[in-house]
């Protein structure tokens, strides 16, 4: 998805920069489709606990702590050489934020697969329980892609929609966590219901990472920046 | 009075002037029956020390000969703040700026229209004496010009004698003068030497102090550092710090980048329109109008 | 130079006169110098002649006694060229002393208040067809309108030929010092306009000191023109032998000297008009220098 449709701001002097600025954005939203990726082998790996698949996850974390550095120098040096101001340089401060969101997704997804081989191989699954987490997993995948959609074609009510998924996400968070309590006392079941706990909240930081990547993309369009409500929400922060 | 936008008195009520310890410096010069209670005033204003000054403008047209160079424009220059002004060649904001002391009426065949307020005089109205004005609206040019058979002394001491200003303790307002334009410490020792000797940015702070030397209320700058070298415009940049706590600062510059350091407002001007005006960091963060935005972002212009 | 035969052709080498365009070159420059030798050859041959036939007239009596034979100390027989010396003197002086005003006040209104008005521009129109006025004329006019009416006193004067002499240096006069004063930069006025002075003060106390050098080489070329006109004062002035100071009377000039001696039968009186000469060309020649001095003092042209 390019940001070709944010062109209509743009005239036609400093044909260098704009290549440059829209490289830049190019660079970070591809990052998002790095840790969509990430996020759609974790969701799988939990399903059917694939051991190999999460090491690949984890390992693969690597293109995307390097997708940061390069869009954090590039953005260093474009502020350096070319002064961006008004427009430009809001769109280059959300950049460098959203790439640094886009890392901590990336972050929470390697999260999610070292947590996987503490089950072991063959866990006791409570199947309602693993079917919540693999709905939060979707949810907050859907949220990364829509906060992408809303970024790259600079929609502010897009972005602001994703309170509302988050919402979801936090909800299925709490159910998730009444349900570990009253799971019983076969000490496996437990150790395997607290450990998706931890999965669960590694699927809502994820999801809150993508409502920050709304709320700079409503900084870009508006020049104003705040933090959605109730993108928080209940739980532990 | 007006630097907050309250709306300015109308020009004609002298006996307000009485009053009045911030009344406008030209209308005390001007000759009359007001000119003796004028100068109960005009003491009172000079023992007060520091005044804050605003310029006015209010549907400002500027021609030369029928071509319309700025086509009505109203804006506020805040007392003691930098307005700087942006815009690509052509747009009339040294025209404008010409019209704020009158010097644009000394091409043939130009004429100004509408009113430039300063606080509350018509610098305009007929009968003001326009030596006054420029005494109290002080201009800075691109190109440094000290007088060239003139010593340093006397290049700063010009601005007195020629506009016949008190010239009581000329040693005294020279020094100060130099001083304000921080560059006593680089001359003190070589006063008596030509005004041309000195460096480029040197000779642009002998011409501030020249035009601070008559204690102006106001100070124009037609982009004062385009002939410099970056260590010289950095040294004018903080004096013009320095420089706005006493009198009110206007301007004109084709480097967003000087505008952006220097000013507290800045104003976009685009064929004679005023587009937008504001404080410097919301033009240049946020600007409300797209032109605006385009320019200051290097789309055009 | 020679390039080694194995040697692979540079650039440099490539770009080497070729012998026909040598020859070429040559000849030019050969012809160039044949044609300034060429003119060389008079003025060398002027120079000589002078030197050689006047010299020898110089002498301390030759400087100071009457061609009647009167002098300052013992009289001679064949006298010497004081009445012409200090006639021209006077006689230029006088007339420098009305063109001069006159013709810099001319330069001053072109300039500064003319500019490039209509009737600025008739002006100077007019002033450019005097320069080319043959001298004759300007003694003729002054013959019909002084002294063929008796205008102003009686037949022929002094102060006649200075009016001639007058017209004759007027334009000269005008055209360089507005020359000059054009030459001042624009943003000296400016500036001196911004500090409050008024117009009359911008050129008499900013203009005019920046361009009296130039000025006044100019007028010392004026004056040395003059000083060697001999066409003015034919019927103006009538070359009288006896040193007088008033300027009502007929008095004697150089070039008028010159005129009457050189047809003389006397070889003595021939060599005098020889003396008289060099003299006349000596007095311009320090004239030039001095005018060069100074122009070398000023910061335009």
């Amino acid at each position: 998805m390019s940001p070709a449709s944010s062109a209509s701001t743009r005239g036609t002097g400093r044909p260098h920069f704009q290549e440059e600025l829209a490289g830049l954005e190019n660079a970070t939203l591809e990052g998002i489709d790095l840790v969509l990726e990430q996020i759609d082998r974790s969701v799988e790996a939990l399903l059917h606990q694939d051991v190999e698949l999460a090491s690949i996850v984890i390992n693969d974390d690597d293109r995307i702590d390097g997708r940061y550095l390069e869009v954090h120098q590039g953005i260093l040096s474009l502020l350096a050489r070319q002064a961006p101001v008004a427009g430009d340089l809001r769109l280059v401060a959300a950049l460098l934020h959203t790439i640094k969101h886009i890392e901590r997704i990336g972050d929470q997804c390697v999260n999610v697969c070292k947590l996987l081989p503490l089950c072991g191989n063959d866990p006791p699954t409570v199947p309602d329980v693993l079917e919540l987490v693999v709905r939060m997993g979707t949810l907050a995948r859907s949220e990364v892609a829509q906060s992408k959609l809303a970024f790259a074609s600079r929609d502010a009510g897009l972005a602001e929609d994703l309170v509302r998924q988050d919402r979801e996400i936090n909800t299925l968070q709490r159910d998730i966590f009444r349900r570990a309590i009253e799971i019983g006392e076969d000490p496996d079941v437990r150790e395997w219901a607290m450990t998706m706990t931890l999965v669960a909240r590694c699927f809502e930081r994820i999801g809150d990472n993508a409502v920050d990547i709304g709320e700079q993309t409503a900084f870009v369009v508006t020049g104003l920046f705040r933090e959605f409500s109730d993108s928080r929400g209940d739980g532990a922060a | 009075m007006t630097s907050d936008g309250s709306t300015p008195q109308t020009a004609d009520m002298p006996s307000d002037e009485l009053l009045d310890p911030q009344s406008s410096p030209i209308r005390r010069q001007t000759p009359g029956p007001a000119a003796a209670a004028a100068d109960g005033s005009a003491k009172r204003q000079a023992a007060s020390g520091k005044q804050a000054h605003s310029v006015h403008l209010e549907k400002l047209r500027a021609f030369y000969g029928t071509a319309e160079q700025v086509k009505g424009i109203d804006l506020d220059f805040h007392a003691n703040q930098v307005t700087a002004i942006i815009g690509p060649s052509g747009c009339g904001k040294s025209t404008m700026i010409r019209c704020i002391n009158r010097m644009h009426e000394e091409i043939p065949g130009a004429h100004a229209e509408g009113r430039v307020l300063l606080d509350d005089a018509n610098i305009y109205d007929s009968g003001v004496d326009i030596v006054a004005v420029r005494r109290a609206i002080g201009m800075i040019f691109q190109k440094p010009n000290p007088f060239p058979t003139m010593s340093i002394f006397d290049n700063v001491a010009a601005g007195l004698r020629l506009s016949g200003v008190g010239r009581g303790d000329l040693h005294g307002k020279v020094e100060a003068a130099l001083r304000g334009a921080g560059i006593w410490d680089e001359v003190k020792d070589r006063l008596g030497q030509p005004g041309i000797g000195l460096s480029g940015g040197q000779q642009q702070r002998v011409c501030i102090a020249r035009s601070l030397a008559v204690d102006p209320e106001v100070l124009l700058m037609d982009e004062p550092c385009s002939a410099l070298d970056p260590i010289a415009t950095l040294k004018i940049e903080e004096l013009i710090d320095e420089l706005k706590q006493r009198v009110t600062i206007v301007i004109v510059t084709h480097n967003m980048q000087q505008a952006a350091r220097v000013a507290d407002r800045t104003a976009f001007m685009l064929s004679g329109d005023l587009v937008e005006v504001g404080p410097t960091q919301q033009i240049f963060t946020n600007p409300s109008d797209q032109r605006t935005e385009e320019y200051v972002t290097g789309k055009f212009g | 130079m020679s390039t080694p035969a194995a040697a692979p052709s540079s650039v440099l080498t490539a770009f080497a006169p070729s012998p026909a365009r040598r020859r070429r070159d040559r000849r030019a420059r050969a012809m160039i110098a044949g044609f300034t030798a060429l003119a060389l050859v008079p003025l060398v041959l002027i120079v000589y002649y002078l030197l050689e036939k006047g010299l020898s007239s110089w002498s301390g009596s030759f400087f100071t006694s009457d061609p009647t034979g009167a002098s300052f100390f013992k009289n001679v027989s064949i006298g010497g060229i004081k009445s012409a010396i200090l006639g021209t003197i006077e006689m230029v002086a006088i007339a420098s002393l009305i063109a001069v005003p006159i013709g810099i006040g001319v330069a001053i209104w072109l300039v500064e208040y003319g500019r490039k008005s209509m009737f600025a521009n008739i002006v100077r129109f007019f002033v450019d067809v005097l320069t080319g006025v043959p001298s004759i004329v300007f003694g003729l006019f002054i013959y019909i309108t002084l002294v063929v009416t008796d205008l102003l006193g009686r037949g022929l004067a002094g102060y006649k030929g200075s009016f001639a002499l007058t017209l004759l240096m007027l334009p000269v006069v005008i055209r360089s010092s507005e020359v000059i004063l054009s030459l001042v930069p624009n943003s000296l006025r400016e500036s001196a306009l911004a500090l409050g002075a008024p117009r009359w003060k911008v050129i008499f106390r900013i203009v005019l000191p920046t361009a009296i050098p130039g000025m006044v080489t100019g007028v010392l070329l004026a004056i040395a023109r003059a000083a060697g006109e001999t066409a003015p004062l034919l019927f103006t002035v009538g070359g009288a032998n006896a040193t007088t100071f008033s300027p009502g009377s007929q008095m004697n000039a150089l070039p008028l000297q010159i005129y009457n001696d050189i047809l003389s039968p006397t070889t003595s009186v021939i060599n005098r008009a020889w003396g008289a000469a060099l003299t006349l060309v000596v007095m311009i020649l320090v004239l030039n220098l001095i005018a060069r001095l100074i122009s070398r003092r000023s910061r335009l042209a």
